[in-house]
């Protein structure tokens, strides 16, 4: 194998479609990368997409990023390493394939990719299951089952898998210019190339932890900007490469802390990074270098799943309350509100919490908070009110939020002077469909015999020739 | 005897995952992290009863003494998917943590 001394990445943005600045990424290349990365999937903005199979950012974004990731990859002649499509299922990648396709005609780019694809077959997991493969959920919330069932799968709309960096580095040695994958554990796409050519796992995880979320670990942060990584066999350094921004001890470790449940540790599917031992220090004004972080192995490999299914239809009205008594008897308005509609809909045959949900939530009285509220009660003097239903059909939560906001609106109530309407609506219509509602109820791990086992690759040519053929 | 927002430098929540709020302190003062580090005010206990969750619920909370900063990471008793959230993000589940009393 080729011995490299040190190996050089760059993560380009936080996320691909959050956008960068065109000089970071000039600036970037004249410190000679061996990769361009950048991650693309999430489940942070909820289980939404992966369920509608649709995309939390925009195709002229995404599209941006990834025209100047790879063409810059492609005149440097490195691998781009790239997890796109949000929620990471086929359909969502199937989508950024069509935006490379156009990148690939728009600026005359023969391209050779790996694709990999994050989703998880059905037949595969139930497969699994049947055959007593271990499974566990990860997180102890009472709506998942200990273990995996075959209803959970068939429930499931799609389900996804978080893939390590094995199947990353088998796409690497595929010929190709570079890798897109589905969904994909972030530190994946960094430590992939790292580890292909052999560096030390604590601080090649350790790395690929600072550089995930490009900018965001650096000195004003930024979630739309890149991070750089030069790993050695001892340590490794990091520095945005924008003038704007530094690198401090501080700004590096404190990195560490976000949106993690542990500062100290990062579970990976054989093992844990655990960074409690690092030695951080400050080599010039923007670089700091790191050494010490460990990989702790586990001797066993978990990957793991998210799934979700549909819960319902939500249809809601928003409508402010400017007058005093109203405010000031809100919860005696809504319970009487919302008994006349449970009587009508019992009526109707619908069952409260089978077949509906109604939640009045209201802001300007623990709106934000719930009962975790620390001062709760009424102080404004004016609230806004929104009518929330879920129901098992759209038309269903279209009827039931309609006539909940019509007898609000004509309430009848001790004391009313306001005979005319109890609420002000700011848009007409008042009533808007939100569409389906999802829920994760897949959120497990499943031990693996082999890490490459889930994660189909296939090799696509751009410009596709038959675009139909290969999109399907 | 002084309010933890009066000597904070950075107090936020957020995330970590749908079902998991971490919630994250930063000081700007050496002495002011250790006020609170060793005024043992932060408790799973005390987190357990401000978040109404059971104290097991309460996975961690750690004092990074080299950044000066403190997080606290709970199992959220209504999870970000749920028809019932209210924060799908997490991003104002702050305040009860920044109006702690912290005696010496």
């Amino acid at each position: 194998m080729f011995i490299l001394d040190e190996i050089r990445i760059y993560d380009a943005t936080t996320h691909v479609g959050y956008g960068f600045p065109k000089e970071s990424l000039e600036q970037a290349l004249k410190w000679e990368p061996h990769a361009i990365v950048a991650q693309g999937t999430s489940t942070d903005p909820g289980p939404f997409y992966l369920g509608s199979g649709t995309s939390y950012t925009e195709d002229a974004n995404v599209k941006r990023d990834l025209k100047l990731i790879i063409s810059s990859a492609k005149s440097l002649g490195i691998p781009f390493i790239c997890s796109v499509g949000g929620a990471g299922a086929d359909i969502h990648v199937e989508k950024v394939l069509k935006l490379v396709d156009e990148i690939s005609r728009e600026e005359n780019l023969k391209l050779r990719i790996a694709v990999v694809s994050g989703e998880i077959d059905k037949h595969w997991l139930k497969g699994k299951i049947t055959s007593g493969v271990l499974t566990r959920k990860l997180v102890n919330v009472e709506r998942f089952n200990e273990t995996l069932t075959i209803k959970d799968v068939d429930d499931s709309i799609r389900i996804v898998a978080q893939m390590g960096y094995e199947p990353i580095v088998k796409a690497l040695d595929m010929g190709v210019d570079g890798v897109l994958t589905g969904r994909a554990l972030d530190l994946s796409l960094i430590a992939a190339l790292p580890l292909k050519y052999g560096f030390d796992k604590g601080l090649t995880f350790h790395m690929a932890k600072i550089l995930e979320c490009g900018a965001l670990a650096a000195e004003p942060g930024s979630g739309s900007d890149g991070m750089f990584g030069i790993l050695r066999k001892d340590c490794f350094h990091v520095k945005p490469p924008s003038p704007l921004r530094r690198c401090t001890i501080a700004s590096v470790a404190a990195h560490s802390f976000y949106e993690r449940d542990n500062p100290y540790m990062e579970n990976l599917p054989d093992g844990y990074l655990d960074v409690a031992s690092a030695n951080y220090t400050q080599l010039d004004e923007k670089t700091v270098t790191i050494s010490g972080s460990k990989f702790i192995p586990s001797g066993e490999y978990w990957i793991k799943l998210e799934g979700v299914k549909l819960v319902g239809y939500r249809t809601i009205c928003i409508a402010g309350v400017r007058d005093p008594t109203i405010i000031s008897k809100i919860d005696e308005i809504i319970d009487g509100v919302k008994n006349l509609g449970f009587k009508v809909f019992k009526d109707a045959g619908l069952r409260l919490n089978e077949d509906y949900t109604v939640v009045f939530r209201v802001y300007g009285k623990d709106g934000v908070m719930g009962e975790t509220e620390p001062k709760r009660g009424l102080k404004a003097k004016e609230i806004c009110i929104i009518i929330d239903v879920v129901a098992k059909e759209q038309n269903i939560a279209n009827s039931i939020c309609a006539f909940l906001r019509s007898s609000f609106l004509h309430f009848g109530f001790e004391g009313r002077k306001t005979t005319a309407g109890n609420l002000a609506f700011p848009f007409s219509p008042s009533d808007i469909p939100v569409g389906p509602v999802y829920i994760f109820n897949i959120w497990h791990k499943i031990r693996l015999e082999n890490p490459y086992e889930p994660f189909k690759i296939r090799v696509i040519e751009f410009p596709a020739k038959m675009v139909r053929e290969v999109y399907g | 005897m002084v309010k933890l927002k009066d000597i904070v430098k950075i107090v936020r929540s957020k995330n970590a995952g749908p079902f998991k709020l971490t919630i994250d302190l930063f000081f700007d003062d050496k002495d002011k992290y250790l006020l609170v580090k060793n005024s043992k005010t932060i408790t799973k206990r005390k987190i357990a009863k401000i978040y109404r969750i059971p104290e097991e619920n309460v996975e961690g909370i750690f004092f990074v003494d080299n950044v000066l900063g403190i997080k606290i990471t709970i199992i959220k008793k209504t999870a970000s998917d749920e028809i019932y959230a209210t924060d799908v993000y997490g991003a104002q589940q702050h305040i009860p943590i920044m109006d702690l009393t912290i005696q010496p």
